[in-house]
């Protein structure tokens, strides 16, 4: 059973002019335990819209959704997951301690148990010199970093998190990564969109790609690098000492080791030149 | 239903913390200061009018209050980007829903019950410097203010309908004003047709009046002003009528009102 399972899910509305808007097109998708999988998509491609239809603020035109094999029409298959909304907000006459006592309590948390992990979570998402004031001065980066904390707070299984880099500087990007790497390591199932392609390369196993409304591609990000290459940089000595670099086709590799090994050279290192994710994303963006 | 209380804490957090709410509640006390002058305009019936005009002051200030609080409590988590966070919880939207509706239930009645207090002790001291003819009865008055709070409690319902169904904050304002208003006039209107100006009415308009009638929620029900003025004895059967249709309207208007928000896209 995938932590994650996305049948044929499609979402229609209709514009104000009630034109049908396709939002969604008959998306499959599974996400395995233990996995972090990167939604990829230009702005408007159905990236929020499935997140929000996996948490059951939409309803799907048609298709099934299951979350550790609990349908997402009920509430309790999010028991098991820890949502960071687009652009969050909470609760604004809370402290974020009373605001995470509140997520804790509706996940049926003990208080000592809120309590404790409160401490832990403020403290990883540097948080706790503004625990307590009310929410309402807090900076959009703030809000993102508690918005992560509420997440974390119970501990849970899967995480969805719909664009968990947007509003933070170089230092909280840096440290959500982090993060993310750390759950992974704990076994954790990850599903987080991004139209940022480096944050994928960074830390995802597997990538999908949406572009207006169609998953067009589901691969894995060692993969996808991997066809990338285009060619190698070489880095050699010669007997004189000078360090010398060469960039050579993937086809031309052999031969030029070969070469290079008969002629004495000492070769430093061998880097693979390859198009980087942004690259293949934009690539796949424009053929849709 | 399981996070109903979490939802209800939460809401009722939110309104001890709210500086209108507070505000309104400092006015509210503000009023209740000039009753006993504006009782001195009658010469002869003093204590009565500071019956009716504390029973009136409690009358507008719950109003006040319950539109506020009803109108806004969906379309601000909505407006504010709070439902989101909300319902990406384990939280059910039948738990929201009653769990706001229920804060601002023991909001309104712990208002009326702090109203009523207040107008109690105006009312005993008016009384005590201008003795009337008119025996002052507590239980009647008691009566009076506990009905007029279950008026609001109704009023609250048909606030949080239209809250579940609006995206803005205006539709649930404006429509539950003339719900009440309408719902306050209706029971005279009903009289008027039945007696025989109605016959000279067409078949069609009376029909139309009496689906009205029997739509909206009728708030004559519940008052008993009269009986707390002049002390004028109550009938149970009165008394029981309000009961049942308060517990019937109210739930039907929340069952309404939760399918609609459950059925909701929360784009």
């Amino acid at each position: 059973m995938s932590a994650l399972s996305i049948t044929g899910l499609s979402k229609t509305y209709r514009d104000k002019k009630l034109q049908k808007v396709n939002a969604l097109v008959g998306l499959d998708l599974a996400v395995a335990h233990g996995e972090v999988f990167g939604f990829l998509g230009p702005n408007g491609a159905g990236k929020s819209t499935t997140i929000k239809s996996i948490m059951g603020l939409l309803k799907p035109t048609a298709g099934t959704i299951q979350v550790f094999g609990v349908t997402a029409k009920d509430p309790e298959s999010r028991r098991r997951i820890g949502y960071l909304p687009e652009n969050p907000s909470f609760f604004d006459f809370m402290t974020a301690r009373e605001y995470l006592k509140f997520v804790g309590s509706t996940y049926g948390m003990e208080l000592s148990a809120i309590r404790n992990e409160s401490v832990r979570v403020l403290e990883l998402l540097d948080l706790t010199q503004a625990a307590d004031r009310p929410i309402r001065g807090y900076s959009k980066g703030m809000v993102q970093r508690l918005g992560l904390a509420q997440a974390l707070v119970h501990d849970p299984d899967m995480y969805i998190l719909d664009e968990p880099m947007s509003g933070l500087d170089p230092i909280g990007r840096a440290l959500v990564k982090d993060i993310i790497r750390d759950l992974k390591q704990r076994g954790k199932t990850i599903f987080f969109s991004t139209h940022i392609t480096a944050d994928v390369e960074a830390v995802c196993d597997r990538v999908g790609v949406i572009a207006k409304g169609v998953l067009e591609s589901v691969d894995t990000v060692d993969n996808i690098l991997e066809k990338g290459v285009v060619g190698y940089a070489i880095r050699f000595c010669r007997a004189e000492g000078a360090e010398e670099e060469q960039l050579v086709s993937r086809e031309e590799l052999d031969a030029t080791l070969r070469q290079l090994l008969e002629s004495s050279a000492v070769i430093k290192t061998v880097e693979p030149k390859r198009k980087d994710m942004e690259s293949f994303f934009l690539s796949v963006v424009l053929r849709s | 239903m399981k996070n109903f209380r979490v939802i209800l804490q939460a809401t009722l957090k939110s309104f001890i913390r709210d500086r209108l709410l507070q505000l309104l509640l400092v006015c509210a006390l503000c009023i209740f200061l000039i009753v006993p002058a504006l009782s001195l305009f009658s010469m002869r019936q003093v204590q009565e009018l500071s019956v009716t005009l504390s029973l009136s002051a409690i009358s507008i200030i719950l109003l006040t209050l319950t539109v506020i609080l009803g109108s806004s409590s969906v379309w601000r988590d909505l407006d504010r980007r709070y439902l989101a966070s909300i319902l990406g919880l384990p939280v059910s939207r039948t738990s929201y829903i009653l769990g706001k509706f229920t804060g601002i239930v023991i909001f309104i009645l712990l208002g009326c019950l702090l109203l009523g207090l207040v107008a109690t002790a105006v009312i005993a001291l008016v009384s005590a410097q201008y003795p009337s003819d008119v025996p002052l009865s507590w239980p009647q008055i008691w009566i009076a203010i506990l009905s007029d709070g279950l008026k609001y409690v109704l009023v609250a319902a048909v606030a949080m309908l239209f809250s579940s169904l609006s995206t803005s904050f205006y539709f649930p304002f404006i429509a539950t004003l003339v719900i009440y208003f309408c719902g306050s006039a209706s029971q005279e209107v009903y009289e008027y047709i039945t007696s025989d100006y109605g016959k000279t009415l067409s078949a069609v308009t009376r029909s139309a009046i009496n689906s009205i009638y029997y739509c909206i929620p009728n708030f004559a029900a519940f008052d008993f002003k009269v009986h707390a003025v002049y002390a004028l004895t109550l009938q149970l059967p009165g008394l029981l009528f309000a009961g049942t249709y308060f517990i019937l309207y109210t739930s039907i208007i929340l069952m309404i009102a939760v399918w609609a928000f459950n059925r909701r896209e929360l784009a």
